[in-house]
């Protein structure tokens, strides 16, 4: 993977305290039926798989899920950008097919 | 859920094809404006970034995904739908309703009457107004994106435009915060249409328009700070403007962003938002295709969702 985007999506995603601030504003988190579905679970899934692990089919439909709304982005304490994260690591996962 | 990976590659076959992430006419983007004769260059630009236009046919391509989704017959679907594309055949398939067709191209008709209202008589790139490429940046297609990007930017150049006027949150947001990290040298100033008319002063005259709620668009919500502007224009239009349990920044998604991908997600997440502003009123106004689509689509004969240019405009609840 693009390694500056990829030390990017570390330090950013890296900062996540599990404190789940995120998860109650996350409108696709119910409807997703479990916490992968939600900020938190996203942001942990991108950090583990940003070294270039294969994503399974439901790591690709929550990640593809999030409708980028920006939600999570007020709420979290860390300040992560949380929508950039995401967005980044569809844009790694689609330039080096990892899936 | 339909495969992700799919959708993706459906977009990226038709914009390498078309410009377009759906299949769509090219026409569709720019007809609508023929018969208000505005210059075919100068500045301020009218830039729509064809998103109301395509609404209609993103509404018609998700109500079969959906009935797909249900089938479990999608991985055909997709796979038909990408030959046909390729054989440039993709008309056949995506058939708007002509009634949607309508009501956006009233929408942008009543943009441009609103902005001449208030002093500012708008250019317009017609074949040169492309699709923004919004769709690929949000889904991580960033090559393509970016060749994309400059395309617009030039074509926006050669009709001599400055300051282009959007029409949508999401056309706003790509042309003023992301087009600048990805064509060099970018130097137009973008402003939302309610922008301009905020600041230019709306002449309208004073309509009784009775109470309204408000739905805030993501984007303009929390990343381009347009709250104040659509509640200004709205009061000064005779408009009571009632706010739902969640509104400004912490405003709630409509669900429309993935209602290519997840479309029975999109519809619950559509069905909660719906609920929480029609418990203040039956009449919802929306400043966003995607919003006005996804909202309208779960809506039943007692809430109204209406486009905030339309109501702007004079149109009657």
């Amino acid at each position: 993977m693009d390694k500056s985007l990829r030390v990017w999506v570390e330090s950013e995603a890296g900062r996540c305290v599990y404190c789940g601030f995120c998860e109650p504003v996350c409108p696709t988190l119910y409807p997703g039926g479990h916490r992968g579905y939600g900020p938190r679970g996203r942001v942990n899934i991108a950090l583990n798989l940003v070294e270039g692990g294969k994503p399974t089919e439901e790591v690709l439909k929550s990640i593809y899920s999030c409708l980028l709304c920006g939600a999570c982005n007020l709420v979290c304490p860390a300040k992560i950008d949380i929508v950039s994260v995401i967005r980044v690591f569809r844009a790694l996962m689609w330039r080096t097919k990892t899936y | 859920m339909l495969d992700p990976l799919q959708i993706v590659r459906v977009v990226e076959e038709n914009m390498k094809a078309h410009g377009l992430p759906f299949p769509a006419p090219r026409e569709a983007l720019y007809s609508w404006a023929k018969p208000l004769k505005m210059p075919d260059r100068g500045s301020p630009m009218l830039y729509t970034g064809g998103l109301y236009q395509i609404t209609p046919y993103i509404m018609s391509v998700v109500d079969s995904l959906s009935k797909f989704e249900d089938l479990k017959l999608i991985s055909v679907a997709l796979k038909a739908s990408r030959l046909l594309s390729t054989l440039g055949l993709s008309g056949l398939v995506v058939r708007p309703r002509a009634d949607t067709v309508s009501y956006v191209e009233n929408i942008l008709r009543s943009i441009v009457e609103l902005l001449r209202k208030a002093g500012v008589n708008v250019a317009y790139g017609y074949e040169d107004d492309l699709y923004s490429g919004v769709l690929l940046y949000d889904l991580g297609l960033d090559e393509l994106f970016k060749e994309h990007a400059v395309k617009v930017y030039k074509a926006l150049k050669s009709r001599e435009a400055k300051t282009i006027i959007t029409v949508d949150p999401h056309t706003t947001h790509i042309m003023r915060s992301v087009y600048p990290k990805y064509v060099e040298g970018y130097d137009l100033e973008v402003k939302s249409y309610l922008e301009v008319l905020a600041e230019a002063g709306l002449k309208t005259e004073q309509q009784n328009g009775g109470d309204v709620v408000i739905h805030d668009p993501c984007l303009y919500a929390r990343f381009e700070g347009v709250i104040g502007q659509p509640r200004f224009l709205l009061q000064k239009s005779g408009f009571k403007v009632l706010e739902p349990r969640r509104s400004g920044r912490m405003t709630y998604c409509c669900g429309g962003p993935i209602e290519g991908l997840a479309p029975k997600m999109a519809k619950t997440i559509a069905k909660t938002r719906l609920s929480e502003l029609s418990e203040k009123h039956g009449v919802i106004v929306t400043l966003c295709p995607i919003c006005y689509a996804n909202l309208k689509s779960v809506s039943d004969d007692k809430v109204k969702v209406e486009d905030i240019a339309l109501l702007l405009g004079g149109r009657e609840l």
